[in-house]
């Protein structure tokens, strides 16, 4: 083991710095240091990445940081979390559940899903991630597979906002729709209209989203 | 590290974008014309059926052509799902991880796919008397088929010259494709990059990208075409303009309340861009029949 000059607190904040300042390379460096140290995983990703992109997602509600650079953050964060992630249980870092994430059929538009993934990951929860122009089938069978408590769906286009309700009325016809809480977001979409469709909320933002499931499970 | 928030910059207004998000289709329309889908979509006649019925179930006075934002860069090499009658074509999977291999994508062949049976759409409609408007996508709109955005925004960062490339091939391609359409019989163009708006990009990245690209590619257009030809740009573009002082707006006198597309008609030949209006928003008035142009500065 390599014993590193650097405390455990001076760490943890370049962690976070690294994050914040979207330094995706020098992240790997400073995680793999942590840890070579003998610091706990969880503590470097808890206090160190996710405080980084909270930070940067503070930015981002003031409209300091806007798309590009939360994404660039996140980059940062989930190079960090590979080094991290590798040194720690799979219990702790999947501790508030699963969420299903994906952007409904018919649009590919996924910034905005992208950045809910992001909040929820750095929120603890897991996500699996659909992807972009995902059948209402397909958030179906990854829900009953993985034993999902969320299913969080966006999309930017009015043509497909209906698609939602199908995912929805889907869960409801396997029987799964007691045991998830189901989100959505996108910019054609509404509280009124998560209503309309029979969905748990609606977040506008992906900060937002995260407070929403996190009251949505109580946790 | 120079934050947005840390530097003056330029107050770019936004324009929240509610009419044209991507690649639906009325419903209505295409039930009643017993076209195959997603076939139609790709042959200059079905494509010249569609836009005249859209046009009448509009009632505009126009007919748009394509009828998504992925024409450019599937000519790209770019990989599209066609779809079907209620959603359109869009992006399937992404051919391009880093800035070498969109600067490597091959020339657009104008002659051919999709985007040569849009031109032939247009010279059809034009024969028949039809006003054509020529929608075309800017950059993002078109790297966001290509490549994941958040690549892009890493190119844009960190690596500004190879951004700058990018943005030099695009325009060569775009002022080709508006070369292409004007032989083609097109007098009206419209410009949009929703996927590069403010609301995206946020204002430090939104004042270079029209720095870099937009103003730079608006000036080459209106070297390069007819005098005749007018240019509707996208209410996201012409904000970004005026919030960074590359253009001014001119007032020009309608002499009667007029919808926002038959006001852009009306104004060919007598100015080269409009854009305070979304050409997508159909039912807009001008109700003090006055309608804004952009003049570049």
């Amino acid at each position: 083991m390599i014993v590193s000059m650097a405390s455990k607190e001076e760490l943890l904040g370049l962690l976070s710095e690294c994050v914040l300042e979207m330094e995706d390379d020098k992240v790997v460096s400073v995680a793999q240091e942590y840890v070579d140290s003998g610091y706990p995983a969880v503590e470097g990703i808890l206090y160190g990445l996710v405080d980084g992109i909270n930070k940067a997602a503070d930015l981002y509600e003031k409209e300091e940081y806007f798309i590009p650079e939360l994404l660039l953050c996140s980059d940062a964060m989930y190079n960090g979390l590979d080094i991290l992630r590798s040194h720690m249980d799979k219990a702790e870092a999947t501790r508030k559940g699963k969420v299903v994430i994906g952007v409904v059929e018919g649009d590919t538009h996924d910034i905005g899903k992208n950045l809910v993934k992001i909040m929820l990951e750095s929120g603890g929860y897991e996500a699996i991630d659909l992807g972009r122009d995902v059948p209402a089938k397909k958030f179906i069978e990854q829900v009953e597979e993985n034993g999902a408590r969320v299913v969080a769906m966006s999309t930017l286009m009015s043509t497909s906002m209906d698609n939602m309700r199908k995912v929805v009325d889907l869960l409801s016809e396997k029987g799964l729709r007691e045991n998830v809480k189901v989100i959505v977001g996108g910019a054609p979409i509404s509280s009124s209209f998560a209503e309309k469709i029979g969905a748990d909320g609606y977040s506008e933002n992906a900060v937002g989203a995260l407070r929403l499931v996190n009251r949505l499970l109580a946790v | 590290m120079r934050r947005s928030g840390d530097s003056v910059v330029m107050p770019i207004a936004d324009f929240h974008c509610t009419y044209d998000n991507s690649a639906g289709i009325n419903a209505d329309v295409t039930k009643r014309l017993n076209l195959k889908f997603p076939d139609a979509y790709k042959h200059w006649d079905t494509m010249v059926m569609l836009s005249k019925a859209l046009k009448d179930h509009d009632h505009v006075a126009f007919c748009l052509l394509p009828f998504c934002h992925t024409v450019e860069a599937e000519a790209m090499g770019g990989i599209i799902n066609l779809g079907d009658e209620t959603a359109g074509p869009r992006a399937k999977e992404y051919i391009c991880t880093t800035a070498e291999d969109i600067l490597a994508l091959p020339e657009i062949d104008y002659s051919n796919g999709r985007i040569g049976e849009v031109l032939k759409a247009c010279t059809a409609l034009i024969d028949e008397g039809e006003q054509v408007i020529l929608e075309i996508s800017g950059p993002f709109t078109i790297l966001n088929v290509l490549i994941d955005a958040r690549n892009v925004f890493r190119i844009f960062r960190k690596k500004p010259e190879q951004m700058r490339k990018i943005f030099t091939k695009l325009e060569e391609e775009l002022l080709r494709y508006i070369r292409e359409s004007e032989k083609a019989g097109v007098n009206v163009l419209s410009f949009a990059d929703s996927s590069g708006g403010l609301n995206i990009l946020g204002p430090k990245m939104m004042e270079q990208y029209v720095e870099i690209f937009t103003y730079p590619f608006l000036r080459e257009v209106g070297k390069r075409t007819a005098d005749g030809t007018l240019v509707l740009l996208c209410p996201k573009t012409a904000f970004s303009l005026i919030g960074t002082g590359k253009a001014v707006w001119k007032n020009i006198d309608l002499g009667e309340p007029m919808r926002y597309g038959e006001a852009c008609i009306s104004c060919v030949g007598k100015t080269k861009y409009l854009g305070e209006m979304c050409i997508n928003n159909t039912q807009f008035v001008l109700k003090d029949g006055v309608v804004k142009a952009l003049v570049l500065v």
